[in-house]
């Protein structure tokens, strides 16, 4: 076991003999960590809370905490985590309300990156991938291989099925298919220059004009992109700004919002 | 006032006598904290706040914090929370600033769920509800009874009309009204089988050319989830995944995104 002096755990906490725990980590009576388990430090795990080997928990996560829910009486709930996750920086894991099994459950060889949330009485399979921000209700259940795009907020109850993508922030009140890409469209518009930043940024007011005449060339002529590339080199503009500008277009990798 | 040993309680905070305060947390100098009020391990309360009685304030909430808004200068502003609220994880409350009105406010009986924000100088009355994320931006003001749904964000000087309901993800950039159920549509799309992955989990090329069948006649056919159903049955497919993709959808609750 490895210890930091800081960390102050619990002497009823039950920790396995290869944990290893990280300054200012808080550790409750309550809790088991098995073998191999990492906790880097400023985490606070509480409640009945079991989590299995070799899990990798980083900074500022918070486990095991009374659930969200305002029916929730001070039950004594539980949260278990299997083996080989990794949770990253402000991840946050609700204990369970009476509702249904009692259990907030995650299995094996997931991946939740920073900001994700699981309320109470959600039960993750194994080998999934939620990204930043995906943010779940109560009683979800996620299915084996499944991924949950960034910033994506899932209704209480539903479901997301074994190998399902959800697209990134997408909001959910219905089960998502197994096996299917599934998402919000993420429509994106262009609106002209930014004027008010560039006059904040002290750009000069000549500057400003031919960047809007070069925006309008892209985004309310007719032309495509190539086109409004040349009919831009075209106009001669004098603002070096005008270059930046064509310059990124051209060494564009992904294609620019238009 | 029971501190753990390595709370950081300024000498000159006024904490009332039957407060708790938790590991690594830390009450600065101008900070009142009223009677029966909780604050949890690595909670950080700062400025010149005053928070009152029987409040939770959950690890890793920041209290009282200098606003983000590049034009304060660091005057003398308040934070100013009432009775009764429950303040999760990773909230952050902003003091107010002088060209606001240098207060930012809080009333009694509110739930402030994890990852909420509540910017300088708003002001939100009492039994309110915030879930997970619900970002308010500076001189936002919540009226009673107002729910405001996860992962919405509220533009700056825009209110909240009493009972008001606003749905998950709106982005509101004008007045909500009171007594209204208001949300920002949220479609979602089906876009055939999650190809990747189930490439790279070593699906067979047979099992994703029939799972894509499959998903095809669900979301692209103009048969309702019944008749695909009936006609994925009819073309016998071998992959045993293209059961699961049914057994999932017989079993749904809350029926599945199409």
């Amino acid at each position: 076991m490895n210890i930091h002096p800081t960390a102050i755990i619990h002497p009823r906490a039950q920790l396995a003999g290869s944990v290893t725990v990280g300054p200012y980590t808080v550790i409750g009576e309550h809790v088991e960590l098995g073998e191999g388990t990492e906790v880097i430090s400023h985490t606070v795990i509480e409640g009945h809370t079991r989590i299995g080997k070799n899990n990798r928990i980083f900074p500022y996560v918070s486990i095991g905490f009374a659930p969200q829910d305002l029916k929730y009486q001070g039950e004594d709930t539980r949260v278990e985590i299997g083996d080989g996750n990794t949770l990253r920086e402000f991840v946050s894991i609700h204990r369970a309300n009476t509702l249904g099994k009692g259990v907030t459950r995650i299995g094996n060889y997931n991946l939740l990156m920073a900001y994700v949330h699981i309320a109470h009485n959600c039960t993750l399979g194994d080998h999934i991938i939620m990204a930043n921000g995906a943010s779940l209700a109560g009683h979800i259940e996620i299915q084996d291989h499944a991924t949950v795009g960034a910033f994506c907020g899932i209704h209480q109850f539903c479901r997301v099925g074994a190998y399902g993508f959800l697209g990134a922030f997408s909001g959910v009140n219905q089960d998502i298919l197994p096996y299917s890409k599934t998402t919000a469209p993420r429509p994106l518009g262009v609106y002209g220059t930014n004027k008010i930043g560039l006059e904040r940024r002290g750009l000069p007011a000549e500057d400003i004009k031919e960047l809007e005449a070069a925006f309008r060339l892209l985004l309310r002529s007719k032309l495509n992109t190539t086109q409004a590339l040349e009919a831009i080199e075209a106009r001669g503009f004098q603002s070096p700004h005008v270059k930046v500008l064509v310059e990124f277009i051209k060494t564009s990798e992904r294609g620019v919002a238009k | 006032m029971e501190a753990h040993p390595t709370a950081i309680v300024h000498p000159r905070a006024q904490v009332a006598i039957n407060v708790t305060v938790g590991a690594y947390s830390r009450i600065d100098e101008h900070v009142e904290i009223g009677e029966g009020t909780v604050v949890m391990p690595h909670a950080v309360v700062e400025g010149h706040t005053r928070i009152g009685k029987n409040n939770q304030i959950f690890p890793f909430a920041s209290v009282g914090g200098i606003p983000h808004d590049m034009k304060f200068r660091g005057e003398l502003a308040y934070t100013e929370i009432g009775d009764d609220n429950v303040i999760r994880e990773f909230v952050t409350i902003h003091r107010g600033t002088a060209l606001g009105k240098s207060v930012t406010r809080i009333g009694n009986h509110n739930m402030l769920m994890a990852y909420v924000h509540i910017a300088h100088d708003c002001n939100l009355g009492n039994h309110i509800i915030m879930a997970n994320a619900a970002t308010l931006a500076g001189h936002v003001e919540i009226q009673d009874y107002a729910f405001v749904g996860p992962l919405c964000a509220i533009h700056q000087f825009c209110r909240m009309g009493a009972y008001s309901f606003l749905g998950g993800y709106t982005v509101a950039t004008r007045d909500v009204l009171p007594y209204s159920k208001t949300s920002a549509p949220r479609p979602l799309g089906v876009y055939g089988a999650n190809r990747s992955d189930l490439e790279r989990q070593g699906l067979s090329k047979e099992d994703i050319k029939d799972l894509d069948a499959a998903l095809r006649l669900l979301t692209r056919s103009k048969l309702n989830t019944t008749q695909a159903l009936e006609a994925i049955e009819a073309r016998e497919f071998k992959s045993p995944h293209v059961r699961k993709l049914v057994e999932f959808i017989s079993t749904s609750q809350r029926g599945v995104a199409r």
